[in-house]
């Protein structure tokens, strides 16, 4: 079942193009890493997702309806969205009755989610107070208010130290065991590579790839990149040989798992004509900073989704 | 809609600078009422306590705490912005209009709750004090509980205004100054030098609404009843106006 769904976002701020024609999907029951630089888009997205930003074009569901539309939203979506969004002389407790009763909740929620987060001891100092990650706890705390089937966390790590993002990725984990889905943006794949299923890929604005980590992980075992006129005809010579082989464009060849000895020598013997040959080894951060800088797949060029 | 205005009224209670707010506004009232006695049937000050204008003078002093209320009413709506929680707010309810309209209703009661406090103060502290010098009067003698009355429905409206004005301007900051420079300079001055405009601002429309004895004899200010309809016209535009303005924003 798809829990959010996005269907060519589009965001104009005056000239400048920050979400462009973007779409993808989010099953239930899973961890999506929303991956890419700093400016690409990914906060303009989370928050045309969740009403805050009027999209340009395009539209978006959680749950089956746009946010606007969902009755009782607390109940159906929680999101952190950044870390300063507290009035500083305001009580954390206080912060959290706030929201509970505005949301139609029992105001007892808000030692509950308290709990859960870990803040229970300080739920009577004023905000102003409290450190990023405590802040980020609060968040977090006030996302859980609603007990939401969807959760959605916009740079959730940032300011967090390294005990804090051991604590977030359990938290998470159990949380998308229970069912539920949690849609969660970085811009450092190695932060989330322990974390996620999924992950969606943008850059400038644009979709650059969905999979799960595990088929993006296999995108990146070292191969060699072939350009020849018969792309095709060395392609299944590969395969013949039992060595994985794509088609990247009409005129170029992926080989994956194997060298350049191996290559050129099947291509000897299938009598194909080589013009250029390089061996590709990509760590997976190595392959996402090309990923996001050339806003095509290096490797597939967009051909495999 | 219920539970919207609950949480903005809590909203003001859990932060410090609200009871700071209400706490001067009532100072203000006390301070001027307090001043309006003593300066009464000076020379180049206001009519004698003797007579009826002199008294409801006294009362009208009431509800100087005015521009402390719409000050809470831009607060209401722009520390929202200040601190990003308008965020959270409007992620409970993306309803937006929804929001804004709690919000006038919130500043109203809290603008309507200061104002009867600071009138219950005006004659808390004016009452025996206007004994002391043998002139006695109570809620219904010399019109003192329509200036009251006036004084209760300018506050409350300008708490709404309030709210419409920190739509408008997004930064609290500036807000707040223009607010403050608009009641103290600009209003004064029109006022004071061009009463024929004067009294078609707010401040002239809230200035007949109490009955300010001062300018009523000099400058000629609206009827009582014009002053209350052209206040409130200014409540609904700048409640229209902000909530218009707040509901195609982009907040990020």
């Amino acid at each position: 079942m798809t829990s959010i769904q996005i269907n060519g976002l589009t965001k104009r701020f005056g000239n400048v193009v920050a979400v462009d024609n973007l779409s993808f999907e989010v099953a239930q029951g899973s961890i999506t890493g929303f991956l890419g630089p700093n400016g690409a888009g990914k906060t303009t997205t989370l928050r045309m997702l969740l009403g805050l930003i009027t999209p340009t074009a395009g539209s978006s569901t959680i749950t089956g309806k746009p946010y606007q539309e969902l009755v009782d939203p607390f109940r159906h979506v929680g999101a952190v969205l950044e870390s300063t969004s507290f009035h500083p002389g305001r009580r954390a407790r206080d912060h959290l009755r706030v929201l509970c009763i505005a949301a139609g909740l029992p105001v007892t929620r808000a030692d509950e989610v308290l709990d859960e987060v870990g803040l229970t001891d300080v739920g009577d100092r004023r905000v102003k107070g409290f450190s990023l990650g405590m802040r980020q706890r609060l968040g977090l705390a006030a996302a859980l208010l609603g007990e939401p089937e969807v959760l959605i966390l916009d740079e959730p790590a940032n300011g967090l130290d390294p005990e804090g993002v051991h604590w977030l990725r359990k938290f998470l984990r159990t949380y998308a065991d229970q069912g539920r889905s949690v849609l969660v943006s970085s811009h450092l794949l190695a932060e989330m590579a322990q974390t996620v299923d999924d992950v969606v890929i943008i850059a400038k604005g644009r979709f650059v790839t969905q999979s799960s980590l595990a088929d993006l992980a296999d995108r990146t075992k070292p191969g060699v990149w072939v350009r020849t006129p018969q792309a095709e005809a060395l392609r299944d010579a590969l395969t013949a040989k039992g060595i994985a082989a794509e088609l990247t464009t009409s005129e170029t060849v992926m080989a994956l798992e194997t060298t350049t000895e191996t290559v050129g020598i099947v291509a000897a013997g299938a009598g194909v004509v080589i013009f250029e040959m390089t061996s590709k080894h990509f760590d997976l951060e190595e392959y996402f900073l090309e990923l996001t800088a050339s806003t095509t797949d290096p490797i597939t060029k967009g051909a495999l989704r | 809609m219920k539970n919207l205005i609950r949480a903005e009224l809590l909203k003001l209670r859990t932060t410090r600078l609200f009871y700071g707010l209400a706490a001067a506004a009532l100072a203000f009232a006390a301070i001027n009422v307090i001043s309006a006695m003593s300066t009464a049937g000076k020379s180049g000050g206001a009519p004698a306590l003797s007579t009826g204008e002199g008294v409801r003078n006294v009362m009208s002093a009431g509800s100087s705490g005015t521009i402390i209320v719409l000050i809470i009413g831009i607060l209401i709506m722009a520390a929202e912005f200040r601190h990003s929680t308008v965020t959270s707010t409007f992620l409970v309810s993306p309803k937006r209009g929804r929001v804004v309209s709690a919000k006038i209703v919130a500043s109203v009661l809290v603008g309507a709750g200061i104002a009867i406090v600071a009138a219950a103060l005006t004659l808390a502290i004016s009452v025996p004090w206007l004994a002391s010098k043998h002139i006695h009067v109570h809620i219904l003698s010399h019109n003192v509980g329509v200036v009251l009355l006036g004084g209760i429905a300018a506050m409350t409206i300008y708490a709404a205004v309030g709210v419409g004005l920190g739509s408008l301007i997004r930064n609290q900051t500036a807000a707040v100054f223009v607010a403050l420079a608009w009641v103290l300079v600009v209003e004064s001055l029109l006022g004071g030098f061009v009463p024929e405009v004067g009294k078609w601002i707010p401040g002239g429309a809230a200035a007949a609404l109490t009955g300010e004895a001062n300018r009523a004899a000099s400058n000629g200010l609206l009827p009582m009843w014009a002053g209350a309809l052209l206040l409130v016209g200014y409540g609904v535009l700048f409640a229209v106006g902000g909530t218009r303005f707040t509901m195609r924003r982009d907040v990020s």
